[in-house]
């Protein structure tokens, strides 16, 4: 499960790095499973966005190396302190075509850790 | 109906630490204070919607924290409190586990309370409900309910007494500071203090002191002894800040869709949206 090289762009933004792990601080277990050092942006399509306790999730669809789409799960923090940031329970919406930035997993898998996400009309929210 | 035991040593420990506390409201009673509010309009209003000031990633006591910015489950960051040798050697090996990337945090598998003290140093937001006969300490993250009891009440009676995520907590006010006991916490058993492992015994005791600053922030001030753990008397700050007005708590429901189930060896598994594990790489112990 690799993302393409033509949809993926590796970062490595220490500046980034840092802010993440200010948010990351309030998740409910450890942060130990994405890497911290990278940062992925891909574009993506909402499948669907998980407003629930202990945190948020939005499913994404992405091409993958083979050109097949397939599913992405992104982790956020807790709805009530996103509520605080300006998120809502509606922010993501299926079929919302977005850019999307997490750190990914360190074996890999399909997940990652949110970072930020930019909207089809330029608004943003996250660190972007 | 059985009668529980509680062993020597465990009973000398307790009678002492009601004994601090006793010793210490009675000094304040001669002191010329009230020990115990009965007007609720000589208490300090703490209404409102509160958050942690300090504590990068949760940290427990930022004062002795290396390196002094550093997040709690960080590898190589710790707090320096006054341990004894044992203790010390048994945070280093918890220290080590950190490094590995698995956390041995209990409130992970969403089951247990955070409790006392490390309530006082979670994410997300304080409610401080004060009244005469009690005050309650409510985190939204938990969520965590803490009752201290100001009504003149001591702690229970040794048979009536057994450790606790957030102990047994008496105490009064004094102007506008509430001064409480807490005994009778849970300790290793169940709780850390927060994500670099740092842990209490369960004959740790602590007296606090809260009362709002001149700036608006709430202080408590925390000093901790432990006769197992800690050498001396360990001496922890802390301050809340008000949230802008009209803030509201909401729900925190842990279990509510919790998709990073913890293994036996502490790793932290993410699961997809119907509930199967995305890692490639899992303990084999798991």
């Amino acid at each position: 499960m690799q993302l393409t090289f033509d949809t993926v762009k590796l970062k490595t933004a220490l500046f980034l790095v840092v802010l993440l792990a200010a948010d990351l601080a309030t998740a409910h277990h450890s942060s130990a499973m994405f890497d911290k050092s990278t940062v992925v942006e891909v574009t993506a399509t909402v499948k669907e966005f998980q407003w629930t306790n202990p945190h948020v999730w939005i499913q994404v669809i992405v091409k993958n190396k083979a050109g097949e789409m397939e599913e992405w799960s992104i982790e956020g923090l807790g709805p009530n302190s996103l509520f605080r940031k300006g998120w809502r329970p509606n922010t993501f919406s299926p079929g919302d075509v977005i850019e999307i930035k997490f750190n990914p997993m360190r074996d890999g898998s399909s997940a990652g850790g949110f970072i930020g996400a930019r909207f089809s009309d330029g608004s943003t929210i996250g660190d972007w | 109906m059985q009668k529980q035991v509680i062993s020597m040593p465990r009973r000398i420990n307790i009678a002492r630490l009601k004994l601090v506390t006793i010793t210490f409201c009675i000094g304040q009673i001669f002191a010329g204070q009230p020990a115990i509010a009965t007007d609720e309009t000589t208490l300090p209003d703490w209404s409102g919607v509160w958050e942690r000031v300090e504590g990068n990633g949760g940290i427990f006591d930022p004062a002795t924290v290396k390196p002094a910015d550093g997040r709690a489950g960080s590898p190589g960051v710790r707090q320096f409190p006054p341990l004894t040798q044992a203790w010390e050697a048994k945070y280093q090996a918890i220290l080590e586990v950190v490094a590995e990337g698995r956390v041995p945090d209990p409130i992970s598998i969403c089951g247990t309370p955070a409790g006392f003290p490390r309530l006082l140093a979670l994410p997300d937001v304080y409610e401080f409900i004060v009244r005469p006969e009690q005050t309650w300490i409510i985190t939204e993250n938990g969520p965590n309910i803490m009752r201290i009891y100001t009504d003149g009440r001591d702690h229970p009676a040794d048979d009536e007494l057994w450790p606790t995520f957030t102990g047994d907590s008496v105490g009064s006010w004094h102007d506008k500071t509430l001064t409480f006991g807490t005994v009778s916490m849970l300790g290793e058993k169940g709780t850390i203090l927060d994500r670099s492992g740092l842990v209490l015994s369960n004959q740790a005791s602590i007296t606090t002191r809260m009362f709002k600053t001149e700036e608006g922030l709430l202080r408590a001030e925390l000093t901790i002894a432990d006769p197992l753990a800690l050498r001396e008397p360990w001496n922890v700050v802390r301050h809340f800040r008000k949230t802008p007005g009209g803030t509201r708590a909401f729900d925190y429901a842990c279990a509510e869709n919790n998709r990073n189930p913890i293994t036996s060896s502490g790793q932290t598994l993410t699961l997809d949206a119907e509930g199967n594990t995305i890692d490639v790489e899992i303990d084999q112990e798991h």
